[in-house]
């Protein structure tokens, strides 16, 4: 599959790096990336499910453009929805709908991850991908 | 070197020599154990009782040979033999708690019990309601004068032996005292106990004692219970089918009167044999000496945590287990556990099935690096090499 230019840039960030500690290093700072969702905006319908790790994640449109804004008490968390924020934000809803998260594998991002954490990517993914369909309906 | 004895121990984790501390959670098999194991089924893998063949032989002395070794070592005059701590806990509450209890007995339990010490009884609360107490924690210690106050009119007190998260030894001996001196049965949740000291079950004194094997370098699926001969006779089978029968007819069927009576179906003979070698291979080994050193090591990855300014919850006294519990004041315990991870170090994080305590504490997980006897000082000084890289890069 070819990927867009930003998610491109993310496989190629952590081909290379052979050291895993040097990759969750990296895979903290894709925190930055994170547009904040403040607490007093964390609800039941943005908690990520699922996850070991408490997690929100607020998904909107704005002029037809998917826009996320997230949150989670773990830095390496955080540092995946910095990933799916760069990996999602900007995209039409049918190109975000067309998108599926293999990126992730071919990263090598989620065999650096506990199961759980590698599932919880997956599923704060299939989250932003369920919300977009129920804003487009 | 013990540590020579154990083949995973020389394995490389993402690059570094493998320092595995969550010896809490599992501890590794000695090759002997390994070996015995794969040994039974290559030449003598045949299911247990019944058949004449001389590989059903083999099999069956294998299997009763682990409850010969059980009994001795810990005194015992029943073992029943199970899938391990959670199972023997369910027994319990199933073929004594059912026949034994009914509405408005009391069940005492601690808020220091593992999930397995206290989902049972909670079922059993449902389906017979009975009333629970629990004995709450303070300052990670039980409190004993609420322990008093607790049993009072009780018929079962339940607890933990050493705490998996704290490593805490509870006073066992005052507790199996008090709870006697007012007629009350009582379990105790050894499993962190055993693989730590030798315990003689008659002297100590306790009705029931529930422990694994995996926690001691044994297999993992099986485990004990340890009874009494007198609360023996109090309980009932509840589980129907294969060994535990005496005779079947269409009209009914009678049980066997010994422990068989409790394990329906085939056994697990290869984990009884694993265990039987694993039990051998620990009773060549110097606990007492192998305690001090895994404490002493403890103590040290403590005071250096302590000195970085994170919180430990461990006790670590004489008699504790080598269990070292602490929080970050800001980076959250998974990310902490990986970071060590991805140096080889390898620690659980979580709640370790123990949430009320956690709530006790005012915590939802610890990170927690538990030692065992293959441990030594240079594990520790790797694990707080490896909290040193984490602070530096979560800096």
């Amino acid at each position: 599959m070819s990927w867009s230019s930003a998610i491109q840039g993310l496989i190629e960030e952590f081909q290379d790096i052979d050291s895993q500690f040097e990759k969750l290093e990296i895979l903290m700072d894709f925190a930055d990336e994170v547009v904040p969702l403040p607490v007093d905006e964390w609800n039941e319908s943005n908690l990520v499910k699922g996850c070991q790790s408490i997690a929100h994640i607020e998904v909107e449109l704005v002029d037809e453009v998917v826009t996320i804004k997230a949150a989670a008490d773990a830095r390496m968390v955080e540092g995946l929805q910095g990933i799916l924020t760069i990996a999602v934000n900007g995209n039409s809803p049918d190109d975000l709908l067309a998108l599926t998260p293999d990126f992730a594998e071919e990263m090598g991002l989620l065999n650096t991850l506990t199961p759980s954490r590698s599932n919880g990517f997956r599923t704060m993914f299939d989250m932003v991908q369920n919300r977009v369909k129920e804003l487009t309906k | 070197m013990v540590k020579d004895a154990f083949p995973i121990l020389s394995r490389e984790v993402n690059g570094h020599r493998l320092v595995y501390l969550d010896n809490a959670a599992t501890t590794q098999k000695p090759q002997v154990v390994i070996d015995a194991m794969a040994n039974f089924y290559s030449t003598s893998n045949a299911n247990v009782h019944r058949a004449v063949h001389t590989l059903a032989g083999e099999a069956t002395e294998g299997y009763e040979a682990c409850r010969v070794n059980l009994k001795s070592r810990y005194n015992a005059p029943r073992a029943i033999i199970t899938s391990g701590t959670t199972e023997a806990i369910n027994l319990v509450a199933h073929a004594w708690g059912r026949t034994n209890l009914s509405k408005g007995d009391v069940v005492v339990l601690t808020e220091m019990e593992h999930h397995s010490d206290i989902v049972p009884w909670q079922m059993l609360c449902d389906n017979i309601g009975i009333e629970l107490r629990y004995v709450p924690v303070q300052d990670g210690e039980l409190d004993m004068d609420a322990f008093a106050v607790a049993i009072e009119g009780a018929s079962l007190v339940c607890v933990v032996h050493t705490s998996n998260v704290l490593g805490v030894r509870n006073p066992v001996e005052e507790i199996i005292s008090m709870a006697h001196k007012g007629g009350i049965r009582v379990l105790l949740d050894a499993a962190q106990a055993v693989p730590h000291e030798m315990i003689d079950f008659m002297e100590l004194g306790a009705d029931f004692m529930a422990f694994s094997a995996h926690k001691m370098c044994g297999p993992t699926g099986i485990g004990a219970l340890l009874v009494n001969e007198e609360t023996f006779a109090e309980m009932e089978p509840f589980m129907g089918g294969g060994d535990m029968i005496e005779t079947v007819t269409l009209e009914g069927s009678t049980y066997q009167s010994d422990e068989h009576r409790f394990e329906a179906g085939t056994p697990r003979i290869a984990e009884a044999i694993g265990w039987t070698a694993a039990l051998n291979w620990l009773g060549e080994q110097d606990l007492s000496a192998h305690h001090e050193r895994m404490i002493s090591a403890a103590r040290s990855v403590s005071d250096s945590l302590l000195e970085r300014g994170i919180t430990v919850y461990s006790r670590l006294g004489d008699g504790d287990a080598a269990v070292v519990s602490f929080t970050h004041p800001t980076i959250h315990p998974e990310d902490f556990a990986r970071l060590l991870d991805a140096q080889g170090i390898a620690v659980r994080t979580g709640h370790h099935c123990a949430q009320p305590l956690m709530a006790r504490l005012g915590i939802t997980g610890t990170i927690r690096a538990s030692f065992y006897l293959y441990n030594d000082q240079a594990d520790a000084d790797a694990l707080i090499a490896g909290v040193d890289r984490v602070l530096e890069a979560m800096a």
